[in-house]
């Protein structure tokens, strides 16, 4: 696929992703905070006015705040009706689908400037309400009735992993503490300290220590959430929210010197039900999301200097790095334990801490991806800079891997 | 039989009188299970039915302890992939089954249909 005209992002911004901290806002609340960072960002000024579109990534404001019809919403609390507002949504790829929808837009022609992004506010439930609402991006008639909750996916997922490739929890404890790490580095993170840190001030409340991570990883401390996966192997419930703003190339450098061109983007679709993959041990929606955004921005796996994937779940990670082509099939867990994935490794994944630790607000973690390639190619990500980043990708997944959405950015 | 139209409620009428019917795609000869109009693979929509004896093997499975509401009380309980005799897989609770340790991938399992509140269940248990 060949675009009209290229598009950039000139402006990125977002919420501090977390599960207290934003009570009393509604979802509306947290966008309209992420899109006025947005706007500040800006190096030479942007108003809100000049958009002409708006895409928003939003997974279950019906079932978490019993609020549809979400896009028109947010175009008026934005000022910005009479401007059409779009909503899409794909479970937890919704906003990275709304960038590349956002994208197409733009390079068609039909608009200069929008804004993309998406929002979750999902603390308002009890753990197992939205244990039930984040089902529902599952199979509602073959696989939720039957006790497939979304972590009982990718555990049996990690199952499967463990028994073809022989790899193993401790390279899933390996993902935990690395992205934990990450997310201590970063002031948006919803987790801040790193796994000793917790480990340290858990074990106080509970009269226990612990010599080292993995002690800590295996303790009773660390429950099954679904075997063989345990609670800081998943993401938590956070609230949050992100916003880009993107322009043609024809007006980019208008808004800044340093726009980070979308040079690549694909999207793919797999079996609903996990149960129907002829293999469950790949995503395979990411394969062909990947290559179709490689062969659009011409690059190779080896090219990517940094990417943040979906790692809703550790198992996730592991997928993730290994259907990008970024490691062998069934290597991809040893590559996070080696070290090789790390913030000082060759291929840094997930600096900003990934939905681990960084938090996952369904609808925000598309374009909270973008954004964070956004800071990394500008050299603006603080602590947390990776080296000479000037390639980044965004990997993006719905539910079990049914949607998956990869872009290639680039300055 | 032959009659019924390939949808989630006949699939669900079968299930109920205790028959697990797949259908089969004339053209490509792939089967699907719970039944569908549209051959997946093919395409084709030239279908049959097929009924699925209940044996089969774990493909992956995982033991849930956080629940989701309707199924609060019952955890842990074990859920997996079954692939059963005659191609499809499916998902299914593993009955009597508590701790991940006591199963294994691979592990023959027979097929259980079960009636529960919300409705009829297809289960297993480890044969
Ligand atoms: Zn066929």
């Amino acid at each position: 696929m060949g675009l009209f005209r290229n598009v950039a992002i000139v402006g990125a911004g977002m919420t501090r992703f977390h599960n207290r901290i934003h009570v009393g806002k509604t979802g509306r609340d947290l966008f309209v905070e992420a899109v006025l960072e947005a706007a500040d960002s800006v190096d030479k000024g942007f108003e809100l006015r000049e958009a002409e579109a708006i895409f928003i990534g939003n997974y279950s404001s019906d079932c978490f705040e019993g609020q549809s019809h979400t896009a028109a919403l947010i175009s008026d609390w934005l000022g910005l009706t009479p401007r059409p507002s779009i909503r899409v949504e794909d479970a937890c790829a919704s906003s990275g689908v709304a960038i590349n929808m956002a994208a197409l837009a733009v390079a068609s022609g039909a608009y200069d400037l929008v804004i993309v992004g998406g929002f979750e506010k999902m603390t308002g439930r009890e753990t197992e309400e939205a244990t039930e609402i984040l089902a529902m991006a599952a199979d509602a008639l073959y696989e939720v009735p039957v006790g497939f909750t979304f972590p009982g996916l990718y555990a049996a997922i990690a199952t499967a992993h463990f028994k073809r490739y022989g790899s193993s929890w401790e390279e899933l404890a390996a993902i935990t503490i690395k992205n934990h790490r990450n997310g201590a580095l970063n002031e948006k993170a919803h987790f801040q300290s790193d796994i000793m840190d917790t480990a340290r001030r858990l074990g106080e409340r509970h009269n226990m220590t612990f010599k080292d991570e993995l002690e800590f990883l295996r303790s009773p401390l660390n429950p099954f959430v679904a075997y063989p996966l345990r609670l800081f192997d998943c993401c938590p419930i956070s609230d949050g929210a992100s916003a880009l703003i993107v322009a043609s190339s024809d007006i980019a450098k208008r808004y800044t010197d340093t726009p980070i061109y979308i040079k690549g983007f694909g999207q793919a679709s797999d079996t609903f039900s996990l149960h129907d993959r002829e293999e469950l041990t790949e995503l395979k929606a990411t394969r062909i999301a990947a290559s179709q955004a490689y062969k659009m921005a011409e690059v190779s796996p080896e090219d990517i200097d940094v990417a943040d994937v979906h790692d809703c779940f550790t198992i996730a990670e592991v997928l993730a790095v290994e259907d990008l082509g970024f490691f062998p099939k069934g290597q991809g867990g040893k590559a996070a334990l080696e070290g090789r994935t790390s913030l000082d490794g060759e291929r840094p994944i997930n600096p900003d801490g990934g939905l681990k630790a960084k938090g996952h607000p369904v609808g925000a973690t598309g374009a909270a991806m973008a954004y964070e390639m956004f800071k990394q190619l500008r050299g603006e990500a603080g602590r947390r800079q990776v080296d000479d980043a000037e390639i980044g990708l965004a990997q993006n997944v719905g539910a079990s891997g049914a949607t998956v959405v990869v872009q290639v950015y680039g300055r | 039989m032959e009659e019924k139209p390939f949808t989630t409620g006949s699939y669900r009428e079968f299930l109920e009188s205790g028959r697990i019917m797949a259908n089969r795609c004339r053209n490509c000869g792939s089967v699907h299970l719970p039944p569908r109009p549209i051959c997946p693979r093919c395409g084709g929509r030239s279908l049959s039915w097929m009924e699925i004896q209940g044996r089969g093997t774990l493909q992956a499975f995982t033991v849930v302890h956080v629940p989701p509401k309707r199924l609060r009380g019952r955890e842990p309980y074990a859920t997996g992939i079954v692939k059963l005799e005659g191609g499809p897989s499916v998902s299914g609770l593993i009955l009597d089954v508590k701790r991940g340790e006591d199963i294994n991938i691979g592990a023959e399992v027979e097929a259980v249909v079960v009636r529960e509140e919300d409705g009829v269940k297809l289960c297993f248990r480890l044969v």
